[in-house]
């Protein structure tokens, strides 16, 4: 299944871009997903990163469907 | 008035007018309002910032912004609350954020108000970048904080 990916901020910088689609396993969880996401964009791992499943906080074990819309970011900073 | 229909969350990136967004939270019964405004700070630990750059996860601010006006009205004897983050480019001494706290007894607006920025600094997908005379840096957040709190 395909998903978005969007970065923020630092991890746009990180990556050289602000969305990407990649290919998950069907079944994937929210774990696999940023698991996957690192290991193809290496450089984020410097980073304290955050991650949302379609606008929300994820769980771990949330399970991916086709079309959701995840976002790696690092902790926030506003205010 | 309808006291219920002045809570208000923007996100935008003109200049913000502290006092209009101040009076759009006062319901009947408030005696007190308690408003804060943050801006841009030109001297962090001694390091002077020329200008910052704010970048958000605009959908994803708004409903967690929402988050927190529904949990300080949970839990603070409050009325309205009314926050607008401004983006985008923002010079030294330009307001950032301003959180408005409408409540009948000014105690509770001065806890909410507090509370309402420590969480927005915490859980809101805003990121700022410092620019600085030899270089730029986005400031990240201390998640470790974040996580603790879920």
């Amino acid at each position: 299944m395909k998903v978005s990916v969007l970065f923020f901020g630092a991890t746009a910088d990180a990556v050289g871009g602000r969305e990407v689609e990649i290919d998950l396993a069907d079944g994937s969880n929210a774990d696999d997903a940023f698991a996957e996401i690192i290991s193809a964009y290496p450089n984020l791992k410097q980073h304290k990163l955050l991650f949302a499943v379609n606008q929300e906080y994820a769980d771990s074990n949330k399970i991916i469907c086709n079309g959701d819309e995840l976002a790696v970011f690092t902790a926030v900073s506003g205010g | 008035m309808n006291q219920n229909k002045v809570d208000f969350i923007e996100l935008t990136t003109e200049s913000l007018d502290i006092g209009a967004i101040a009076r759009r939270v006062v319901p009947a019964n408030c005696g007190a309002i308690v408003t804060l405004d943050g801006f841009v700070r030109q001297f962090t630990k001694g390091r002077e910032t020329l200008y910052l750059v704010y970048e958000g996860y605009e959908p994803m601010a708004l409903k967690e912004m929402e988050k927190l006006i529904e949990a300080a009205k949970a839990q603070f004897q409050i009325e309205n609350v009314g926050i607008v983050h401004r983006l985008g480019r923002l010079e030294i001494g330009e307001t950032s954020v301003v959180i408005s706290v409408a409540a009948p007894h000014r105690r509770a607006a001065f806890e909410a108000c507090e509370w309402l920025i420590k969480e927005l600094k915490r859980t809101v997908p805003i990121w700022k970048k410092e620019v600085y005379a030899d270089g730029e840096t986005w400031i990240e957040g201390d998640k470790s904080e974040m996580m603790n709190d879920e």
